[in-house]
């Protein structure tokens, strides 16, 4: 922890063009924005109408898109293109503005998040836009704007089954919010930070080392439980199966989607797949060592790259294997489980860590 | 809802423009707004439209919309040995206001006419249709029922009709593709009105029957009316 | 319900002569008019709760099969065709004749709670009314149709208009009122989860259902009057297979093939029953793989790995069926006296896939269970939801996997024998559990159980010495069944009881067919199943219930 904090993108950016003054650190921090969110969107990009589908193939024996372009990647302009090129039905009696913005909302939201996720270097460049001193507690700050999003959505579409799904949304985000944070809580007093680059350096050390191989101390291994927990609660919070409740198409028709149609949906799409890189961010950043892994600092990148896909590749195989829980079950795991089970490990965290230091 | 253009009641214009389109091809179910502006076809839009049509053809959503014996079939269309998602087109979404394509899998009667017209309202433009078995064409073995409507067409257009009883998804695999086809070389049946329509009970012509059904119904309430004696 | 049901005494199990039942029933009978299948007794109008309770109560008569409605030149007719669910061959028909210009008689509903929706569908249908029904009112057509289609006077050249009421998806002002905090919810006739075109309206509290109505009919497809205008020998054979269409083709043509058969008295050779056996049990698997595949869907959402697998075990069955038959789906196979043809060249061929088949289909159904049943958070949605007394589901008369999920021992192919199950070693699957997940697990059972019966089959066919192999009767050429003859015969369909009713007119058509629908039955437990639970469950009742709407419908 006694290393100096690396290079931000931006700094780095103002350093390379010396870009001078106030103004240089706007534009700087501008472009550095850009370039990480669009890397984002192209995650997303990927992952919405083509990855998700070949993977979901995967797991049911089919082969998905393979007509249009090589292993069918052209499906991705395709579709958005055509998505796009919709008609945007706006139904009678919704409530405007709430109707308009709740789209924006969510995926502004997720990306918002990614602001202070330490997303490791490549080659000179550290991606990572801005390192405050509670960047721990913003990043589920910005993340739980998304229930905001999913209830205005619900709300303003009037329909009944939007009304559900947002009504759902909120349930759900209430009782799996506060065991993820008090979770992340147990983190935050081994590490003995907020920064978020402080949490990631303070797993680097290593915690054994077996036949020669070095396991690093990262949080996974270093508290598997309140991993378990995390993983549990993040799939809640983004809304993942099993616990896809708000959407539960089966049963809800989309949720509070259902109303929504061209760009809109589109928005909707794109801040759900940008929340599911999110939660794998977080997770990342928190349990699993941040940037770290084999080979030089420089491609630390990659490694963060192959997490969250990691863990993109785990909720679409939730998804093709897991029943959907009841919301009333729902409720009950996360009140009555979850939420006692993380104040328990934080406590036991807390006197470990106290014992120790 | 997009059923605000006007509606063409005159039957006989119906099927002549529905026919002449087919032989054509080139329909005006894509019509943007760009175009309309700069009124002829600049190179520019026409390179645009051609990508906007390769993009409709190579990426469609269905709706998941089963209604009788073709539905297991198109669910076997969607599934493992078929599986239409290589084409593109295997993404079934609930909701109407998130497909592009329905594919009417069954047998259309007197009370779900009005519903179907609904669902089709819904969904956004530029929206297909593909009806699946005999049932969407003339009503097929049923054809003969009190109570079934003599093929989809008589209340939502059609785009391709694929014949079958039930259809083998192979058969459902090919309407797909070839409306993929029809629609990347910018060619669709126009909207047209077909004979049934939903309408305000108010609309109706007065006769006997809706004289009597005057007590029943409300005059705002949105009403189908069949007649079957001039059914195919 | 104003008849509680007392103990049943030792005396309703006995069987009784007809002339014995025609004594317990002393003065209500009018005179006899017995059916083929069993004695019928004719009663006056205003009396038939009175004869249903004492046949129910002291003759142990507890199952409500059907009532088949229909006018004659002087006459209206609705016939209650009972059974005991302990023995189905015991068997009484009540025949109820109404006034031709004023049909009213009695509801049966207050004795029999099936009753409820069977005489609603003889209201729409045929124009009877019933008096004391709690809720007379169309079920099949719109509510605003003019005429009843099957009775004699009715044009079906007339216009006819369908409304489309406004009962609102979208939230308005009146749904609010200072009493109550519920809210009308439609589900369906387009909803992925209504598997076809059901309509539900609910009411929610909340999440949780304060009550469900199944509205049905957009699938009525006037299947009877096709019947009624088609010849017995070819015509009626292709429309069984579109009633319940999930590949249980063959087991609704055999429901027909049973009842023409038993009214023309046709002997089917043995040969040709045992075919029929295998090709109707292969339909058994189909259709409980789709039930597997659509519950899956309803309970996890999404088309996930259980549904794309199962549909995929559903493909080899239906490679096996087209060999046979020529059709994936509408089979069309069965003759009146038989088969239509002989399994295909080369047999060897199609005995070894069939026996390739059986043998990875433990395989896949161990996959289903490690993949679904024993999936806790499985368990946890569909065990003590969806609750179905046995008492309840008799009541209802409802029959198949959802009566045999609720403990209740009733299975035709055992206890009202025909076609070659007899002969084979098999059993009646049952579970105690009541519930959704029972029901399931009923069916993955019962599917072991097919595989059985065909292994059977195959080994019974392939050494059938090649001489005798008959595959049809000689039948005439035009079948002409004796004049007035009426019969009632079931089958165990892949849902339950399938019936059919006939009634024959000397013609080469018959004058009634009525098709007793076994899902038609079983929806009606729905709301007894869902009050009170969430919305969620609601969906996984209604797939556990694995309703067709075309054979709900007709």
């Amino acid at each position: 922890m006694g290393t100096a904090p690396a290079q931000l993108f931006p700094e780095f950016l103002v350093e390379t063009f010396g870009l001078p003054g106030v103004l240089g650190e706007v534009v700087a921090a501008l472009i550095a924005a850009a370039v990480v969110g669009n890397i984002v969107l192209a995650f997303t990009g990927v992952a919405g109408p083509w990855a998700k589908r070949k993977i979901t193939a995967a797991f049911t024996d089919r082969i998905a898109v393979n007509r249009v372009g090589p292993f069918g990647l052209l499906i991705i302009p395709a579709s958005a293109v055509q998505l796009l090129a919709k008609e945007l039905i706006v139904p009678e009696g919704v409530d405007r503005p709430a109707w308009d913005i709740a789209p924006v909302i969510l995926p502004a939201s997720a990306l918002l998040g990614f602001s202070v996720i330490p997303m490791g270097r490549l080659g000179p460049i550290n991606f990572h836009l801005a390192d405050p001193e509670v960047g721990f507690a913003l990043v589920f700050a910005f993340a739980s704007i998304a229930s905001v999003s999913l209830v205005m959505a619900g709300y303003a579409s009037n329909n009944k089954y939007s009304l559900l799904g947002g009504l759902r949304a909120v349930a759900q985000n209430l009782a799996y919010e506060i065991p993820l944070i008090v979770t992340a809580m147990s983190v935050v007093l081994f590490a003995g930070t907020l920064q978020m680059s402080g949490i990631v350096s303070a797993q680097t050390t290593t915690l054994v080392t077996i036949a020669g191989f070095d396991i690093p101390a990262w949080y996974a291994f270093v508290n598997p439980f309140a991993f378990v927990l995390f993983l549990t609660a993040n799939m809640a919070e983004i809304g993942r199966n099993p616990f896809d409740i708000p959407e539960a198409p089966t049963e809800i028709v989309a949720g509070y989607q259902t109303e929504y149609s061209s760009a809109y949906f589109v928005l909707f799409y794109l801040g759900e797949f940008v929340h599911i890189f999110l939660g794998g961010a977080i997770l990342a950043v928190t349990f699993l060592g941040g940037a770290s892994g084999p080979g030089p600092e420089s491609i630390g990148f990659i490694w963060f790259v192959v997490k969250i896909w990691g863990f993109f590749l785990f909720t679409q195989w939730a998804r093709s294997a897991l029943p959907r829980v009841r919301i009333d079950q729902l409720i009950e795991i996360g009140w009555k489980g979850m939420l006692v089970l993380s104040f328990a490990n934080l406590v036991l965290t807390a006197v470990i860590v106290g014992v120790i230091a | 809802m997009s059923s605000d253009q006007p509606f063409i009641t005159d039957e006989s214009q119906v099927v002549t423009e529905t026919r002449d389109a087919r032989m054509t091809g080139q329909g005006d179910r894509f019509n943007s707004r760009l175009r309309e502006a700069f009124g002829s076809s600049p190179f520019i839009l026409t390179k645009f439209d051609k990508f906007l049509n390769w993009c409709r053809g190579s990426s469609m959503f269905m709706l998941q919309f089963g209604i009788a014996c073709c539905s297991i079939e198109m669910m076997h269309t969607y599934a493992v040995k078929h599986d239409l998602d290589r084409f593109g087109s295997g993404v079934p979404r609930a909701s109407p206001r998130q497909a592009d394509v329905m594919i009417v899998p069954g047998t259309i009667v007197s009370k779900f006419a009005p519903r179907m017209k609904r669902v089709y309202d819904q969904m956004p433009e530029p929206k297909f249709v593909v009806g699946m078995g005999s049932c969407t064409i003339s009503g097929g073995p049923f054809q003969e029922g009190y109570n079934v409507i003599k093929g989809a067409e008589e209340v939502i257009p059609i785009d391709i009709h694929v014949p079958g009883c039930p259809p083998r998804p192979e058969a459902l695999v090919y309407g797909v593709v070839k409306l993929q086809e029809r629609v990347a070389n910018g060619e669709a049946a126009p909207v047209t009105v077909k004979p049934y329509e939903l309408e305000e009970f108010a609309d109706l012509e007065r006769d006997e029957l809706v004289d009597k059904l005057a007590d029943q119904i409300d005059d705002d309430e949105l009403v189908m009316r069949y007649n079957f004696a001039d059914s195919p | 319900m104003s008849l509680e049901r007392p103990d049943t005494t030792d005396d309703a199990a006995i069987e009784r002569t007809p002339d014995e039942l025609e004594a317990l029933l002393g003065d209500l009978v009018v005179k006899r008019d017995d059916h083929l299948n069993a004695p019928g007794f004719v009663i006056r109008p205003d009396t038939v709760q009175e004869t249903l309770s004492i046949l129910k109560e002291q003759a142990g008569y507890d199952h409500l099969s059907v009532v088949s409605a229909q006018e004659y030149e002087n006459r209206y007719e609705s016939i209650y065709h009972l059974k005991k669910f302990d023995d189905p061959t015991q068997e009484v028909s009540v025949v109820v004749p109404a006034d031709k210009d004023d049909p009213v008689s009695e509801s049966a509903e207050p004795v029999f709670r099936t009753a409820d929706w069977h005489e609603r569908e003889a209201y729409d249908l045929i124009g009877v009314e019933y008096d004391d029904h709690p809720d007379l009112r169309r079920i099949l057509l719109p509510e605003t149709w003019q005429g009843h289609p099957l009775s004699m006077d009715y044009d079906k050249d007339r216009p006819q208009i369908a409304t489309l009421p406004e009962h609102a998806n979208p939230l308005q002002e009146h749904h609010k009122d200072d009493e109550s905090d519920t809210m009308f919810l439609n589900i369906g006739p387009h909803h992925p989860a209504t598997h076809g075109v059901l309509h539900l309206k609910t009411t929610l509290d909340g999440e949780q259902v304060v009550d469900v109505e199944p509205d049905i009919g957009y699938l009525h497809r006037s299947e009877e009057q096709m019947a009624q205008s088609g010849t017995y020998r070819h015509q009626i054979m292709p429309y069984p297979d579109r009633w319940d269409y999930i590949s249980a083709g063959l087991l609704n043509e055999w429901a027909y093939a049973r009842a023409a058969e038993d009214l023309a008295d046709i002997e089917v050779p043995e040969y040709a029953q045992v075919i029929r056996t295998m090709g109707a049990e292969m339909c058994r698997i189909a259709a409980h793989m789709l039930a597997l595949a659509t519950f899956a869907l309803d309970v996890n959402g999404d088309f996930t790995a259980t549904f794309m697998y199962a549909i995929n075990d559903r493909e080899r069955v239906q490679d096996l069926l087209e060999d046979l038959t020529g059709q994936r789906l509408m089979f069309n196979y069965f003759r009146l006296g038989g088969v239509v043809w002989d399994l295909p060249e080369p047999r060897e061929e199609f005995f070894s896939k069939t026996r390739d088949f059986l043998d990875q289909l433990p395989e896949s159904v161990e996959e289903y269970h490690n993949l679904v049943t024993s999936n806790e958070i499985f368990q946890m949605r569909t065990i003590d939801t969806g609750i179905l007394p046995p008492e309840v589901a008799k009541d209802y008369g409802a029959t198949g996997p959802v009566a045999r999920g609720s403990g209740v021992d009733y299975d035709l192919r055992r206890d009202d024998p025909y076609g070659y199950y007899d002969e084979l070693d098999w059993d009646v699957v049952t579970e105690d559990g009541c519930d959704n997940f029972s029901r399931l697990l009923v069916r993955m059972r019962e599917v072991e159980e097919s595989a059985k019966i065909i292994e059977q089959c195959v080994d019974l066919l392939e050494d059938w010495p090649e001489e005798e192999r008959n595959i049809q009767a000689n039948v005439p050429r035009t079948l002409r069944p004796d004049d007035d003859a009426e019969i009632y015969r079931a089958v165990e369909g892949a849902k339950g009881e399938l019936g059919i009713y006939i009634r024959s007119d000397g013609t080469d058509k018959p004058a009634r067919f009525k098709i007793r629908s076994p899902c038609f039955s079983n929806l009606q437990t729905l709301p007894e199943m869902a009050n009170g639970e969430y919305i969620p469950d609601v969906i996984a009742a209604l797939g556990s219930l694995d309703i067709v709407l075309g054979e709900v419908d007709r």
